[in-house]
């Protein structure tokens, strides 16, 4: 009963988010980065000023995790191939260069923070084995690509 | 004499898989801890997403796009991804249905309406659910989740028929339990 009611109490500020401003990113995968960069890593909690103005600091974090959960489980159950391309939309919305952003993303493990904090620990799992699959298949694409401008 | 030889193969082959399955539970109880899938609360996932990790791990799709799109390396990669990821699914199924088994076994101890012939079915089922997962984990680990895809197949629908035998038993004999352990089962994995 509780939980019902804190759900009906959530779903205006969800409907907001997501009509303001997760609609404006390019993808699942630019909406969970900025999902997760939202967080503050030491609390776990959410920060939205907008969304809290509207409602309140707690709803507004209660709704950034909710909808972070959701992108997440459609992201984990994505196919490979719909992965890789979520993730080239969100390459392609930085500024940084494809082959430099791969590297970066390989080596530091970046994708890790991007887990929502409630989260299945075999969905994560899933989650960051798929990520470094399509990592490791866009690096070689990028590299054939390289490849063949040189030979060019 | 001869004539045993076949009985006691299938004794020694029978007790070298239990015997494996109890060093494997031994030696992963901490993994298979954490592998145990959190309690969500009920705003945390829409209906519509509760879906089958286990199907997501060996669906063909994902092998299907890395075959034919990448190179051996990749190949190699995704085996070695999804292998990890197999065995632990198959660990996790293999704990939750020993949990439901335990929660039965405690609900049954003072149970007055027990059926002997039921009850040994179960047991059966349960230890031939036992040797078949012992036996995939290992098949997984030899030969890859692609190859053993067909039997994990089977297996899922056998774990669901189970979990069907075991929710009908446990409302019987324990409603309130029973909802305790549909709730755990229907996190994942073991669907009808």
């Amino acid at each position: 009963m509780g939980l019902e009611r804190r759900n009906i109490d959530l779903e205006p500020a969800i409907t907001d988010l997501r009509n303001r401003t997760l609609s404006r990113l390019p993808g699942d995968f630019s909406r969970l980065v900025y999902l997760a960069s939202s967080r503050d890593l030491n609390t776990g909690h959410y920060s939205h000023d907008g969304l809290a103005f509207h409602f309140s600091e707690t709803v507004a974090s209660e709704a950034m995790a909710a909808c972070h959960r959701q992108i997440f489980d459609r992201l984990v159950y994505a196919s490979l191939e719909e992965l890789i391309e979520e993730l080239c939309n969100y390459i392609a919305s930085t500024d940084e260069r494809p082959e430099e952003f791969l590297k970066s993303w390989k080596h530091l493990g970046s994708y890790r923070v991007t887990i929502p904090s409630e989260c299945d620990e075999l969905e994560a799992e899933v989650f960051l084995s798929n990520i470094r699959m399509a990592l490791a298949i866009l690096q070689k694409r990028q590299k054939s690509v390289s490849q063949d401008e040189q030979s060019a | 004499m001869s004539q045993l030889l076949p009985y006691l193969f299938l004794g020694l082959l029978l007790s070298a898989v239990l015997a494996w399955w109890v060093w494997d539970a031994i030696v992963h109880r901490r993994a298979a801890e954490v592998l145990a899938p959190r309690q969500h609360r009920s705003s945390v996932r829409s209906i519509g997403l509760q879906r089958d990790l286990g199907e997501r791990i060996f669906g063909p799709e994902d092998w299907d796009f890395v075959s034919s799109e990448t190179t051996w390396e990749i190949h190699r990669m995704f085996q070695h991804e999804r292998t990890v990821l197999a065995i632990a699914w198959l660990r996790r199924t293999r704990l939750q249905v020993s949990q439901v088994m335990r929660a039965h076994l405690a609900v049954a101890q003072h149970s007055e309406d027990l059926k002997l012939a039921t009850e040994m079915r179960l047991a059966m089922s349960y230890l031939l659910f036992l040797v078949l997962c012992n036996s995939l984990i290992g098949w997984v680990w030899l030969y890859g989740p692609v190859r053993t895809r067909k039997i994990i197949g089977q297996t899922l629908q056998w774990a669901a028929q189970l979990r069907g035998a075991f929710e009908q038993l446990m409302a019987r004999v324990d409603p309130a339990s029973c909802r305790v352990v549909g709730a755990n089962l229907n996190h994942e994995t073991v669907r009808s």
